[in-house]
């Protein structure tokens, strides 16, 4: 199975070698900022093009990974499904509904195979709680409560900074959490939310949303880009018969750097390594799809939905008022 | 010595409000009175103080302030008989039930020239106090945000009996935070979201989780669940978290994580043992001194009002499925 990188950032390079690791040859790569995507193509033996139209349009290609800013997603897809290519494609799927109806509508036209990276559903502490629930090990659950973010990524002038381009960290970060819940708990039938988007340029997002399931279920996600330093996740489930709690601070390796060659003195990094990455097992989860070994964790309409939960956290940010679904 | 009384030990924090009176010089736990004689007995046994079936009797005694711990939807009557009589007033909250009682409480309070606190104990714990420092000196900066919990175990009786209790979880565990945030802040509550449910301990008759969103003066966000959603097997009753979204940085209280591990092979389960310091001490000093200057208590009747105030418009906003002015 031939992939072709569409974005070589962070992303793109940090999915390059779990693909390969589940099964991919990485044959092409494609970024704006050309060294990225030659420095990418170098360590894989890959060719480089101009631009994402030309790499889906490669006959050696058979897969597409869209790695790139969240606005540009659904024009990709597009011309990936377009070009008969199958496609693996970063959350949000698109960064509105009707691009992502744009977007899936051509996929299934192509009959070509999208996965959407919700890699949560792969977090091996996510399984666990999942498993204990499914389990009764809590009984029927009534509320969950997470958390998830720390500091804005990227820097100044980051697309991330564009509320335009990446829905702020409601739809970019806690997306994560409302297809997880999905995932878990069933369809959502309202939410309710509050978010800094207006300090987005500064640096600082910071969203607060509750949603409420068919089931009954209440669900606090809280998503912060409002933190000077670090990342953690946090959940917690209650139900009638027990509780989980869940904070990723409580790490098994924590290391604390000396402030010397331009490291942030006395910053914890905290670390909880697993044989298989849970972005390892999504690329494998994916790759035995495409061989027609099973149907995947996440479907596209998984990634519909959660993009559905993203902006209706936005829209009632905005309104003030609930948004049923 | 400042001599108090304490009416009903309906509401568990009695308990501890006795044995703070107890440990502390300068204030005597002078009489008890319970329209529940059979418990009044008890514990005045247990204190040692003598025991009055007869409300008017207990209300001639010399207690200058008295202590009310009753079902919530009893704390007016309670209040006005107290205020009638002339005594200093400490009432448990929530103060009310109602925004018109609560109201009530206060006017009447004011006319007869009676003190009235709400015990907010959170206003005495030291964790909370430093916060509060901290963000009168700007160490935050401007703030923008705060994610709150008061999690709590299902306290049982007579709190998941609205006709006594007027709500669940969000009616118990609103308030505190609602007073602190007042407090720490300085600004008033402006619009309510809330999802209440029972969702834990079904068929209990209230609600037992909130998830409320709420806005204050400046446009501060800030979301706050109030539940009964600890588990039995949970190492301690519950909590009070606050992560705090400042212009010039973050801060995180978990105001009673003051604890050690205890793991006994009798309980077996985890649990943890608080070494902070007792907060009912603060408010029962607090108190006994509000007497003495003929003041309010810290956190007075129109405080707790103003909490009720937040209480009421979440269960008018989870009512309606809209947000609420408050």
């Amino acid at each position: 199975m031939r992939l072709g990188i569409i974005g070589c950032g962070v992303l793109g390079r940090f999915h390059a070698p779990m693909a390969v690791k589940a099964g991919f040859q990485i044959v092409a790569c494609t970024d704006p900022v050309r060294a990225n995507a030659n420095v990418l193509a170098a360590e894989h033996n890959a060719v480089v093009v101009d631009d994402a139209l030309a790499l889906c349009a490669l006959d050696i290609v058979d897969v597409v990974a869209i790695c790139t800013p969240t606005h540009v997603h659904a024009q990709i897809v597009v011309a990936a499904a377009q070009n008969g290519k199958h496609i693996f494609c970063e959350k949000p799927f698109c960064r509105t509904l009707p691009q992502c109806e744009e977007a899936l509508a051509a996929v299934k036209k192509a009959g070509v195979k999208l996965f959407v990276g919700h890699v949560v559903r792969y977090f091996q502490e996510f399984c666990a709680i999942k498993h204990q629930i499914d389990d009764g090990k809590v009984g029927k659950p009534g509320f969950v409560r997470t958390f998830r973010g720390g500091q804005s990524p990227l820097g100044e002038g980051s697309w991330f900074r564009d509320f335009d381009k990446s829905g702020g960290v409601t739809l970019d970060c806690i997306i994560h959490d409302f297809d997880w819940l999905r995932y878990v708990f069933g369809d959502p039938d309202r939410v309710f939310a509050q978010d800094l988007r207006e300090r987005i340029d500064e640096g600082i997002d910071y969203a607060m949303v509750t949603l409420r399931f068919k089931s009954g279920l209440i669900a606090t996600v809280t998503g912060s880009w409002a933190h000077p330093s670090g990342f953690k996740v946090k959940a917690e489930v209650c139900g009638d018969k027990g509780m989980i709690t869940y904070d990723s601070s409580e790490a098994p390796i924590a290391s604390q750097l000396r402030g010397a060659g331009g490291t942030t003195p006395g910053v914890v990094l905290p670390a909880s390594p697993v044989a298989d990455s849970p972005y390892y097992l999504e690329w494998k989860d994916f790759h035995g799809w495409l061989e027609g070994k099973h149907t995947p964790r996440v479907t596209p309409e998984d990634a519909v939905w959660a993009v559905r939960m993203g902006l209706g956290a936005i829209e009632s940010a905005e309104t003030g008022q609930p948004v049923s679904f | 010595m400042t001599k108090l009384g304490i009416m009903s030990f309906a509401h568990m924090h009695a308990y501890s409000y006795a044995a703070s009176i107890k440990q502390l010089d300068g204030v005597e736990l002078a009489t008890i009175w319970d329209d529940d004689a059979a418990r009044g007995k008890t514990v005045a046994a247990q204190y040692g103080v003598p025991f009055h079936a007869d409300l008017n009797a207990f209300l001639k005694s010399d207690v200058e302030g008295v202590i009310i711990c009753s079902e919530n939807i009893k704390h007016r009557a309670m209040t006005e008989a107290a205020a009638n009589a002339g005594k200093w007033i400490l009432c448990e909250k929530p103060l009310a039930t109602t925004i018109g009682d609560a109201q009530a409480m206060v006017d009447l309070c004011k006319s007869k020239g009676v003190g009235l606190g709400t015990a907010f104990p959170c206003r005495h714990v030291p964790t909370l106090m430093a916060v509060k420092v901290e963000i009168a000196d700007g160490k935050y900066g401007q703030i923008y945000a705060a994610t709150c919990t008061n999690n709590g175990s299902f306290p049982g009786g007579w709190f998941a009996d609205e006709a006594q209790s007027g709500g669940g979880a969000t009616m118990d565990h609103t308030v505190h935070v609602a007073d602190a945030l007042r407090w720490m802040l300085g600004r008033e509550f402006t619009q309510v979201y809330c999802e209440c449910d029972n969702l834990i301990r079904h068929g209990i008759g209230t609600d037992d989780v909130g998830s409320l969103h709420l806005e204050m003066e400046g446009g501060i966000k800030i979301t706050h669940v109030a539940s009964w959603n600890r588990a039995k097997s949970f190492p301690t009753w519950g909590d009070v978290t606050m992560e705090i979204i400042g212009e010039k940085g973050v801060v995180t209280v978990d105001a009673f994580n003051q604890k050690i591990n205890l793991y006994n092979d009798e309980a077996m389960k985890t649990q943890w043992v608080g070494f902070g310091d007792n907060s009912d001490f603060g408010l029962v000093r607090d108190f006994a001194n509000s007497i003495r200057e003929r003041r309010d208590p810290a956190a007075s009747g129109v405080d707790g009002l103003r909490a009720v105030e937040v209480t009421v418009a979440a269960y008018k906003s989870a009512k309606r499925k809209a947000r609420v002015t408050v």
